[in-house]
């Protein structure tokens, strides 16, 4: 192997070595932040700046790190964290993207479509007889609405057409559990 | 065999002063990639932990408690303080899917003027992608020293701007924004942001990479010159640009200096810089005999020259 050669060798291992293998996050759903525009628009509108990541408290606005086509579109990984509905990114996007939003629970109720959330009954404390929990009733912004809590039990019961879907419920379901997902909108 | 002039050979022999200035302008380019996200995420840290009110980091949390931090976002779409800047060339690929509106033009309107009057300077003064360039001149210079053979293919002129309409017209076939994923200020930006959020780098490492390699063992800042759509945007809306490097004959002593040092393929020994000139000012820095010196062209003059 001559010079050349081994120094494009050592370039192409270098290339490999920076791109990590897609996580679980990546290939499980893609939630938009909150005040995206449609889907489709959304991919057009934003120019991948990472402002609205960079002013996110709870950092659950992210990139793909794979090699795609939305790699410099964020999406929400709600894995660790949940979106506190701050709204703050909906402030910084400089092409309106992101349409911006009052942090006011109302316009949040009206505007924000983050995703829907998923119980598995077999998996949640309350429906299996495990516990009374309530946890996701206590975090929910909008409880009695987005979610209620029915029987002797108290087992949750949630309503996805009144759900903003922060996963505040996803973030405090135990780690036994671990019943709740936010999935993508249909 | 007599040895070509190599750009590492030439000294600046004067302007230093100008060219700690430009070091100092790309060291700050650089920093506001790297260090903002670090700023940004400590901010974040004093907010959610609630640090203590001594805490020489809560000033940060104070001053900003709603209101976004004084610098954001990528060197292509930056916030200063009250002024949103972005991009000539990620507003034109935003605004070929969401047409004209004041946003746009208020965003995009500082940097237009700017490359108007001063023509490609963003690629000479500002891209993060210089410090990338100069490993890759470096390396070439290695290899030259090793006595290995370096290509500098110099591919035609009109190139870069087929890759730009490219660029926007693949990417509005496929109805996604390309350029955040080709252009390096937008790239090195991300993968900042993402090694100091995440710890981790992305695909576009990848990009900035090949383009390394490209600028090593193909063409002498070939991808600056040929393939970068920003660089060819600017060079389109500089055109008529004023400001010129101009060389005086009477002082000049044909030695090539200029013209081997400059990265962009231009000919100020010659009076021959059409709109690729990134307005670096190293010709004039290198010149033994301070022949070459900015001068204001009448705009009109400008393209006529070539």
């Amino acid at each position: 192997m001559n010079r050349r050669g081994l120094v494009g060798a050592l370039a192409a291992a270098a290339a490999l070595a920076v791109v990590p293998k897609k996580t679980r996050a990546e290939t499980k759903r893609k939630l938009r932040p909150p005040g995206a525009l449609p889907r489709g628009t959304f991919e057009q509108a934003c120019i991948g700046c990472f402002r609205c990541a960079e002013v996110c408290p709870t950092k659950v606005i992210r990139f793909p790190s794979g090699l795609s086509l939305d790699v410099a579109t964020p999406y929400l990984d709600f894995d660790d964290r949940a979106c506190v509905l701050c709204m703050k990114c909906t402030h910084v996007c400089p092409t309106d993207a992101l349409v911006p939003l009052a942090a006011d629970a109302d316009v949040v109720a009206r505007e924000v479509r983050l995703g829907v959330p998923k119980l598995e009954r077999s998996a949640c404390l309350p429906w299996t007889g495990r516990g009374i929990c309530r946890l996701c009733y206590q975090v929910c912004p909008y409880p009695d609405r987005a979610v209620e809590v029915v029987g002797p039990q108290k087992a949750p019961l949630f309503h996805p057409e009144a759900c903003v879907g922060c996963g505040l419920c996803e973030e405090a379901c135990p780690e036994t559990a671990r019943a709740i997902v936010i999935e993508p909108l249909p | 065999m007599k040895r070509v002039l190599q750009p590492f050979d030439i000294t600046l022999r004067h302007g230093r002063r100008y060219q700690r200035m430009r070091r100092l302008f790309l060291g700050f380019s650089v920093l506001l990639s790297v260090g903002l996200p670090l700023w940004h995420l400590r901010a974040l840290e004093v907010e959610g932990a609630g640090l203590a009110a001594d805490s020489r980091w809560s000033a940060v949390a104070r001053i900003f408690p709603t209101t976004p931090p004084p610098f954001l976002g990528a060197p292509t779409s930056v916030w200063v303080w009250l002024f949103d800047l972005v991009d000539p060339l990620e507003s034109l690929a935003t605004a070929l899917f969401m047409g004209v509106s004041w946003n746009l033009v208020w965003t995009v309107l500082p940097g237009v003027l700017l490359v108007a009057f001063l023509g490609r300077f963003f690629c000479g003064w500002a891209c993060p992608y210089l410090p990338v360039l100069a490993a890759a001149n470096a390396a070439r210079w290695l290899l030259s020293r090793l006595g290995l053979p370096t290509a500098d293919v110099k591919l035609p002129r009109v190139t870069s701007r087929v890759v730009l309409v490219g660029v926007l017209l693949v990417g509005s076939v496929l109805g996604v924004q390309l350029v955040p994923l080709v252009y390096p200020p937008a790239v090195i930006g991300r993968e900042a942001f993402r090694a100091v959020f995440y710890g981790s780098l992305g695909a576009g490492g990848l990009l900035v990479v090949g383009a390394f390699l490209f600028d090593t063992f193909v063409s002498r800042a070939g991808f600056c010159r040929s393939l970068c759509p920003g660089g060819a945007m600017f060079s389109v809306l500089g055109s008529a640009s004023p400001l010129r490097v101009v060389n005086e004959r009477s002082k000049c002593t044909d030695c090539t200096v200029c013209d081997v040092i400059c990265n962009l393929g231009q000919s100020p020994m010659n009076n021959r810089l059409d709109s690729g000139c990134e307005r670096c000012g190293r010709c004039i820095a290198s010149c033994p005999t301070r022949a070459l010196s900015w001068k204001r062209v009448s705009p009109l003059k400008v393209e006529g020259k070539q």
